[in-house]
C-alpha cells in the first residue's frame, strides 16, 4: 500500500459515526503493513486517542499536541512513538490531545488570533512530517461538525474522508457540508459509509452496489466504502485497538479495501 | 448753488495728483488687507479640510469590516479571495508571483486579490526592495 505524503482528515458531520475507530485502526493497519504513519488527535474538545493507545504508551506523555500548537515545543517532540510496543513493521507516531479537563478548557477559550496561528501551524507541519520524520502518511482525527479545529484540520489536509452512517440526519449533514464547506474550500472529499447494515443480515453484492450508486448520486462525490455494522466492534472496549485485539476481524479487511481505494485517489 | 458745491474751488493739478496718489496708496493698503483676509481664510479652510479628513478616515476605518484572518472567516470571503488567502496559509509569506504559481492564476489577479485582502485587514504586506510580500499576521 502506498499513500505517499498525503494528509488525510477523517471527518464527519455528527458524532457517533465511527470516525475515531476508523482513524485509529486505519493508522494501525498501515503501520502493521510497513508504512510510517503520523496520527494526530485534533479533537481538543473531546480527545480520544490517548485512551485508545494508553496501553501502548510506556512512558508518561510529557508533551501533547496542544503544546505544539501553543508554541511550547516542536511537532517532533509532541509525537509519541508507539510502534515498538505493538511490534509493527512501520512506525506509528501519535500526537495526543491532552485529555485533562484543564487542558480542554484552555483550548475552548482560545481567541480568533490564536486559531489563525494554530491553522498556520497545521499548514506548516507537512515539511517536518514528510521531510524530516519521513512519514508516509498523516491521518488527522478531527472533531465532528464545523468547529475551528475541524475546519483547520480539513483545510490543511489533502483528502477528507467523510464518515457517515445511513441515518437521515447524518446524510443531510454531509450533503450540507459538501456544498457549503468542502466544495467551498475546493477540498478533495470522499465518503466512507459506516454501520451500513447489520452483520446479522449481510447484503448481497448487488444490494451493496445499488446503495453505493444511489449514495454517489445523492452526494455527487465518490464513495470509497460501505462497512457493515459489526456488533463486536460496537461492543468492544474503546480503549483498545481492534488491530491488536482481533487482527483478523472482517472490519479490518473492510478498512484494507478502503485504504486501497484511498491510494488510487 | 444749493447742492453744497458753491464754496468749493476747482482743484488744481497738484492737488489732483496728490489725491490720486493718496487714493492709490489706500487702494494698495486695502489690497494688502484683502490679501491678509484671504490668507487667513485659506488657513481656516485648510484646518477644516484636515479636520474633515481625519474624521472621515476614522469613520471609514470604523466602518471598514476588519476581519480576523481565521478559517471561519474564510467561509465568508468570495471564492476568488479565499483562494489567495488559503495559498498564503500554505506559503506563509509570498509575493503575487509566488501566489500565482500556487493558485495557477495570473499574477495580476493575485496582486489584486491580495491587496484587497490587505485593505480588509485579512493580510499584511511588507516591502523588500522592489518586492512586496504578503503574509497573515
Amino acid at each position: 500500500m502506498k499513500i505517499r505524503e498525503k494528509i488525510l482528515a477523517i471527518h464527519s458531520s455528527r458524532g457517533g459515526t465511527g470516525k475515531t475507530t476508523i482513524a485509529t485502526n486505519l493508522a494501525a493497519t498501515f503501520a502493521r503493513e510497513g508504512l510510517n504513519i503520523a496520527l494526530l488527535d485534533i479533537d481538543f474538545r473531546a480527545p480520544s486517542l490517548f485512551g485508545v493507545f494508553s496501553k501502548g504508551i510506556q512512558k508518561p506523555v510529557k508533551l501533547w499536541l496542544n503544546d505544539f500548537l501553543l508554541d511550547r515545543c516542536s511537532l517532533e517532540h509532541a509525537l509519541v512513538d508507539v510502534s515498538e510496543e505493538y511490534g509493527w513493521e512501520g512506525k506509528l507516531l501519535i500526537g495526543f490531545a491532552n485529555p485533562a479537563i484543564e487542558a480542554i478548557r484552555n483550548m475552548l477559550g482560545r481567541s480568533k488570533s490564536w486559531e489563525v496561528a494554530a491553522a498556520k501551524k497545521l499548514f506548516s507541519m507537512r515539511t517536518p512530517i514528510f521531510n524530516d520524520m519521513h512519514m508516509d502518511c498523516c491521518i488527522l482525527d478531527t472533531s465532528p461538525g464545523i468547529q475551528y479545529s475541524s475546519i483547520n484540520g480539513v483545510v490543511s489536509s489533502d483528502v477528507t474522508v467523510i464518515v457517515t452512517t445511513l441515518d437521515s440526519l447524518d446524510i443531510r449533514g454531509v450533503k450540507n457540508m459538501l456544498v457549503e464547506f468542502y466544495d467551498e474550500f475546493e477540498k478533495k472529499s470522499v465518503i466512507l459509509m459506516n454501520k451500513v447494515f447489520p452483520q446479522t443480515r449481510m447484503w448481497s453484492e448487488d444490494e451493496l452496489n445499488g446503495l453505493i450508486t444511489r449514495m454517489e448520486k445523492t452526494f455527487k462525490h465518490p464513495i470509497i466504502g460501505a462497512i457493515p455494522c459489526y456488533c463486536s466492534v460496537l461492543e468492544a472496549n474503546r480503549d483498545s485497538l481492534l488491530v491488536v485485539e482481533n487482527p483478523d476481524h472482517p472490519f479490518l479487511k473492510d478498512l484494507q479495501e478502503v485504504a486501497k481505494r484511498l491510494e488510487q485517489l | 448753488m444749493a447742492d453744497g458745491t458753491e464754496n468749493r474751488r476747482p482743484l488744481d493739478e497738484l492737488e489732483t495728483k496728490s489725491l490720486l496718489v493718496k487714493l492709490i496708496r489706500e487702494v494698495h493698503e486695502l489690497n494688502q488687507k484683502f490679501d491678509s483676509v484671504v490668507e487667513f481664510g485659506g488657513k481656516i479652510l485648510k484646518a477644516q479640510e484636515e479636520f474633515l479628513q481625519r474624521t472621515t478616515k476614522q469613520n471609514h476605518t470604523d466602518r471598514t469590516i476588519k476581519v480576523e484572518p481565521d478559517m471561519v472567516t474564510l467561509f465568508s470571503l468570495p471564492n476568488a479571495l479565499r483562494k489567495t488567502a488559503m495559498a498564503l496559509y500554505k506559503l506563509e509569506e509570498a509575493t503575487a508571483e509566488d501566489l500565482a504559481k500556487e493558485t495557477k492564476r495570473l499574477r495580476a489577479v493575485e496582486s489584486s486579490a491580495a491587496n484587497q485582502l490587505v485593505r480588509m485587514g485579512f493580510l499584511n504586506k511588507r516591502r523588500e526592495g522592489r518586492k512586496v510580500y504578503f503574509y497573515i499576521e
